[in-house]
């Protein structure tokens, strides 16, 4: 017997799939998307031809591939809610008495389940044409993700509730992505940072739910790590941390932001 | 036991411009009923709409919906009420009519089995069962109210409320709309509604009671017929004469006509040629016509034809409201 919560989200993705599907355009420019995107970044990665040795000890290439098809999950996940609370679509959503996690799970799901499938691609095209070297740990990684996945969806209800009420960009994701370009270390490790500005600036780095999602992931899939490793367990304990603190938050705002816009009567605006 | 009762005291934003959209409002309605909220544009009817449907909290006051407190018990209230809200609110273009449904039944929670029967059903009953595997973006204006009044009835809740029902539906759409409501709905499923309506003629003919809303007060609540006799004060009596030409004998008769108790006004129709036509008097409801007719016979008027005009739910909105209604009603003849 599946829960219904459960029945519920595979209904949202069920739905955004089918929509998706319709598309075929669409299907077919961002499946080239992401072929581009591998050899752009790989093309990149192989003139650098560097060592990351401050954090992870992979050459350039692993580093970079891992960290772009992450950026990959990550861009879709905190757009998934925000770009469907249409005011029109998020009332008659209420009045169904949908529960808030299953409303925010279920409409970032496929865009989740779309951004693990490219995911793939980017690994594969990277090892195969690249060169690049993983040195995945599969438990560490599943652990990493669903790190980040809490992580992501709490910035996400953040991010949800707060546009409720503002009608347009918030300004808290607004900060936290702009920020995540350059502290975050999409393309370069955030110690890096130290020796460009002032030693130091990378603290701002770890303050980021971002910079976690990508740490992490990187550690489990470019350096194999014990989870039993004291230091290592410290890493996903503070990724963790954040990940409990970020998603009761996001849950929070979220249902602040639409207990304020019934109050306003504003649920239904633009 | 109501089904609804509201005692809501304001809905009011707590920023930006002060709105009070709702204040001392006192009503109740009754099972298996269909109530009318009529209104000019601002009155407040949606906004009651969504309070009760839990889209909007009001500050102070109470509203309970089956004796649940729709601020405090949404969930018990959403089991016993759904809304129908205008436009193609939250339905996914590209997908067809019974995925859309499918996708509704499976928030609302229904088992999958009881879900297909409850679609099939409701695609029959109105109407849209040969078209349910089109695309919603094919669907006419009509057809896709049509589905929102499906995804309105999936979790078959025994209220349902309407926000102006027929708005932009072609005559016969919004009367075959109008039927289903009424005859299916409420007098085979029982169901109760309250439904907002800017249409007089369709409150007139579907609503068992109304209350007309005017600047967030309930300015009168009955049923229309009552409505009609109570808010206006004066019938129009008009008199059609054989040709009859207008001469100084006729102007004094005008003068005396004025001065009989219980006349508000008398509007003589002359024509050059065929000259006086036709007399159209204000007069009060209770008014002895024969009075009228006394003295008319004294002018050797050839009367050709007699009617009293009754007041219409539309007369009775003006006199309320002070505003003309989007959709003007003509005067019933009897």
């Amino acid at each position: 017997m599946i829960p219904i919560a459960l029945k519920q989200i595979i209904a949202f993705t069920k739905r955004d799939y089918q929509r998706w599907s319709s598309y075929k355009t669409t299907v077919i420019t961002q499946i080239i998307n992401i072929f581009i995107g591998v050899f752009s970044w790989g093309v990149r990665a192989s003139y650098v031809q560097r060592t990351v040795t401050e954090m992870y000890g992979s050459d350039y290439i692993s580093f970079l591939i891992v960290g772009v098809a992450i950026s990959n999950l990550i861009l879709p996940l905190v757009q998934g809610v925000e770009r469907r609370l249409n005011p029109w679509t998020l009332e008659t959503i209420l009045m169904t008495n949908l529960s808030t996690t299953v409303f925010v799970i279920g409409n970032v799901m496929w865009k989740y389940i779309f951004s693990i499938i490219t995911f793939v691609p980017y690994l594969v095209i990277g090892i195969l044409v690249f060169g690049a070297k993983l040195n995945v740990n599969l438990t560490a990684t599943i652990l990493a993700f669903i790190i980040s996945a809490a992580i992501l969806m709490g910035l996400a209800m953040v991010s949800s509730g707060l546009r409720i009420v503002t009608k347009s960009t918030d300004p808290i994701t607004w900060a936290i992505n702009i920020l995540q370009n350059l502290f975050s270390g999409i393309a370069f490790p955030v110690v890096y940072l130290d020796t460009i500005f002032f030693p130091g600036v990378s603290t701002v780095s770890w303050f980021l739910p971002q910079t976690w999602v990508y740490h992490l992931c990187r550690l489990s899939m470019l350096t194999n790590p014990n989870l039993l490793d004291p230091g290592i367990m410290v890493q996903y304990l503070k990724g963790l941390v954040f990940a409990l603190v970020l998603f009761p938050v996001g849950y929070k705002i979220f249902q602040w932001g639409v207990l304020r816009a019934k109050r306003e009567g504003t649920l239904g605006h633009y | 036991m109501g089904t609804f009762s509201n005692l809501l005291e304001s809905i009011k934003g707590t920023k930006g411009p002060f709105i009070e959209a709702i204040s001392g409002l006192d009503l109740e309605v009754q099972e298996g009923e269909i109530f009318g909220i009529l209104g000019p544009n601002g009155a407040g009817k949606t906004t009651l709409i969504k309070i009760l449907c839990t889209l909007v909290l009001h500050d102070e006051g109470e509203a309970y919906v089956r004796g649940y407190d729709v601020k405090k018990e949404p969930g018990k209230v959403l089991n016993n009420l759904q809304a129908v809200l205008p436009g193609s609110r939250g339905f996914t273009w590209r997908l067809t009519g019974r995925q859309n449904l499918e996708f509704y039944s499976l928030l609302y929670g229904l088992e999958d089995n009881v879900a297909k029967k409850r679609i099939e059903y409701l695609l029959e009953l109105t109407g849209l069962l040969d078209r349910a595997d089109d695309d919603f973006q094919r669907y006419s204006t009509g057809m896709q109210r049509k589905l929102l009044l499906c995804r309105g009835l999936l979790r078959d809740t025994p209220i349902i409320l309407f926000d102006e029902p027929t708005t932009g539906l072609d005559p016969s759409s919004a009367a075959e709309f109008r039927s289903l409501i009424k005859d299916r709905l409420v007098a085979e499923e029982g169901k109760t509604i309250l439904m907002s309506t800017h249409n007089l003629s369709e409150a007139q003919g579907m609503c068992d009671r109304i209350a007309i809303m005017d600047r967030g007060k309930i300015t009168a609540c009955n049923t229309p017929d009552r409505i009609r006799y109570e808010m206006v004060d004066e019938n129009q009596f008009n008199v059609a004469f054989h040709e009859t030409p207008f001469t100084g004998k006729h102007e004094v008769m005008l003068n005396r006509l004025q001065e009989i108790s219980g006349i508000q006004g008398v509007t003589p129709s002359i024509d050059p040629t065929d000259g006086l036509q036709e007399l159209s008097f204000r007069i009060d409801k209770l008014m002895d016509l024969s009075v009228i007719l006394e003295v008319l016979l004294n002018y050797d008027l050839n009367i050709k034809t007699m009617n009293t005009m009754e007041p219409t739910l539309e007369d009775a909105f003006i006199a309320i409201t002070g505003e003309r209604p989007a959709v003007p009603r003509r005067r019933v003849r009897r």
